[in-house]
């Protein structure tokens, strides 16, 4: 595919962050964060975007790429050489992220294990005052699937306890895994703990 | 990264919307509601617990809480925690609305007292009490009026009398319905602050307010430094006549000449600006009659309900993300929305009882135009139709090349649900206030 071909759209998110959106996946399905310069040893094409002046970090995910500079260049400035970076990296055989990235994930059975153990001594206990409970319900590479039921399915507060209690307790003791994924039925829900209705 | 503080009410709807947005946008965040979410143990820096009913005593435990994580923004996802919010935000030193106006906005007597010194177009009103003598109260009203409480919001508790016989049961309606709402909010308060913030004078005044005839429309804009942007213009294309305002269809953009909306835009500008208000979002509810635009209210916070997705900027951005954003940054470019026209149908609770389930939802989701449809009540549920409840059955949400279009794809697919709804009891019924009536009458 040619380079002129390639439909990349930035949106700045604030002026340390912006959003690349390209029209075709760059990793399909998967994600992968460099958090600095030194962790890109196994990305290739993050590590084409830390050559760019005030770079800091790299988030790449299925068809989109996060980036976060230091420098006060505004984006529409260094954004051509972002663009080039990409472009260039697309017209090259180089993976995205290298297989050797991979190899340092663990296995699903061992995220399994992991995240099973985190619901089981930290999750459960807690959301059991409400009534909740969080099940494990798959684990595929490194994605995580789980389930919300009791006092959580439906709940007003699903997001919350799913974004910042769930999965930051399981990134802080798993490593390596990679979007976690709630496949709950919310609608089904027959007890929610918190019921939407305010304005 | 930037940090947000997100205050977000329990029982909003909003949740998703904006903890979806700010995951997009990478920033950091902190997210305090009013109760204790079970898992902010082990996650303290993003799950706060703050007092809602206490801003100053709020305020203090944020700053402190800020000198070890910076807070960049706040943003007030609901109209309970707008002063709260503004109360923050002046603690920390962030741009925001002040303490007064967003106390102005919240207080629907206290806007309406504006509006009047301002000069802003808006319905007569006098102030109300449930202590006051009925008939003589009723003696001094000019008919037809609307009988609305200070303390609730999405139309509950909102009846149009149309003589004085009207306007005492109307009164007596909304009584119990607030003795009701007392009792629940005493009930489930383990805190006790709302109970003794709603056990005060104000929760038993109510507003009596002039009907002013003529289309409803809906103003979706964001502040900066005082200067109103349109974000949306919604029309409201089923009639708001009385006796009780079921909110039903939003479309947008509005079929209103070009002028009529100009005025209306203008006339929100006005009613912003006679409240004090000069930053973040607002929703401005307006009546377009024979002689211009009347404000009905402005507040500062976005769209209710889960409505805001029917709104799209630029290149797909959601209406949470443009306002964590400018909340960010108060120079961000606002995107405009989106070319098509859009809408959202709040699916209304017609029927009293207890929520079965619902056929058609395939038929329905089919119907052509038509994005999404979600019901959100749940199995056993209680559903109360207005004007003693005030949550939705679901919502329904629609695209298409004219505003005609959208309309008709989300009639279409409304009439295709068919809800099993479990009568209540007498018991469950009075226990929720709701009046001895025929089945068939409670939903006029």
């Amino acid at each position: 595919m040619s380079q002129a071909e390639i439909s990349i759209t930035g949106e700045p998110i604030t002026d340390a962050s912006c959003r690349f959106t390209i029209n075709r996946p760059v990793l399909p399905d998967k994600s992968f964060a460099c958090l600095n310069k030194e962790a890109a040893d196994d990305s290739p094409l993050a590590r084409r975007l830390f050559e760019i002046e005030g770079i800091t970090r790299v988030m790449i995910s299925h068809d989109q790429i996060t980036l976060h500079k230091s420098s006060s260049t505004d984006w529409p400035m260094i954004g051509k050489s972002i663009g080039a970076a990409i472009r260039s990296h697309l017209a090259s055989d180089d993976p995205a992220v290298s297989d050797s990235a991979w190899e340092n994930v663990p296995s699903s059975d061992e995220i399994r294990q992991g995240v099973q153990q985190v619901l089981d001594s930290e999750i459960n206990p807690q959301v059991a005052g409400h009534g909740g409970v969080i099940r494990l319900i798959d684990v595929q590479d490194n994605q995580v699937f789980i389930q919300m039921g009791g006092g959580c399915q439906g709940c007003g507060q699903a997001d919350v306890t799913l974004k910042y209690g769930i999965e930051n307790a399981i990134r802080a003791t798993v490593p390596g895994v990679g979007d976690i994924l709630d496949v709950t039925d919310h609608a089904s829900g027959r007890n929610p703990y918190y019921t939407p209705s305010t304005k | 990264m930037p940090r947000v503080l997100l205050l977000l009410p329990t029982t909003t709807y909003r949740t998703e919307a904006f903890v979806a947005a700010a995951s997009s946008l990478g920033v950091d965040v902190t997210v305090a509601s009013e109760r204790p979410n079970t898992l902010a143990r082990l996650n303290p820096t993003a799950l706060l617990t703050l007092d809602f009913q206490n801003p100053p005593e709020a305020a203090n435990r944020v700053v402190e809480f800020s000198t070890s994580h910076t807070i960049d923004a706040v943003v007030s996802v609901d109209s309970q925690v707008v002063v709260l919010g503004a109360a923050i935000s002046a603690a920390l030193g962030l741009r925001h609305n002040s303490v007064q106006s967003a106390t102005a906005a919240h207080d629907k007597h206290q806007m309406r007292q504006r509006f009047k010194q301002a000069g802003v177009p808006s319905p007569p009103f006098m102030l109300g009490s449930l202590d006051e003598d009925r008939a003589a109260m009723a003696s001094r009203v000019d008919f037809p009026c609307v009988v609305k409480p200070l303390s609730l919001a999405a139309s509950q508790g909102v009846i149009r009398a149309d003589d004085e016989k009207q306007f005492i049961r109307a009164v007596n309606r909304l009584e119990s319905i607030l003795n009701v709402e007392l009792a629940k909010s005493t009930a489930t308060d383990d805190s006790g602050t709302s109970s003794q913030t709603r056990a005060t004078a104000s929760w038993r005044q109510f507003l009596v307010e002039q009907f002013v005839a003529g289309p409803e429309v809906a103003l979706e804009g964001m502040l900066k430094g005082g200067e109103l942007s349109v974000l949306a213009l919604f029309d409201k294309p089923d009639p708001l006549e009385g006796p009780f305002f079921e909110e039903t269809i939003y479309v947008t953009p509005s079929r209103l000449p070009a002028k009529a909306q100009a005025e209306i835009a203008s006339c929100a500008e006005h009613a912003a600006e006679a409240l004090g208000l000069t930053e973040g979002p607002v929703h401005a509810e307006l009546r377009f009659a024979e002689n211009g635009p009347s404000v009905i209210e402005v507040n500062a916070r976005s769209i209710g309900g889960l409505c805001s997705r029917a709104l799209r900027f630029g290149d797909g951005m959601s209406l949470e993300e443009l306002i964590i954003r400018s909340a960010l940054d108060g120079t961000c470019e606002l995107p405009s929305r989106e070319e098509k026209a859009s809408g959202v149908m709040m699916i209304p609770t017609t029927r009293a009882g207890r929520f079965i389930t619902v056929d058609g939802l395939s038929d329905a989701k089919a119907v052509q135009g038509i994005e999404e449809l979600t019901i959100l009540a749940h199995a056993r549920q209680p559903l109360v139709p207005l004007p003693e409840g005030g949550r939705y059955l679901g919502f329904i949400f629609a695209r298409g090349e004219t505003p005609a279009a959208v309309e008709s794809a989300l009639r279409a697919s409304q009439s295709k649900l068919r809800f099993e709804i479990e009568p209540f009891t007498d018991s469950e019924a009075a226990s929720l206030g709701l009046p001895r009536l025929s089945k068939k009458r409670l939903n006029p």
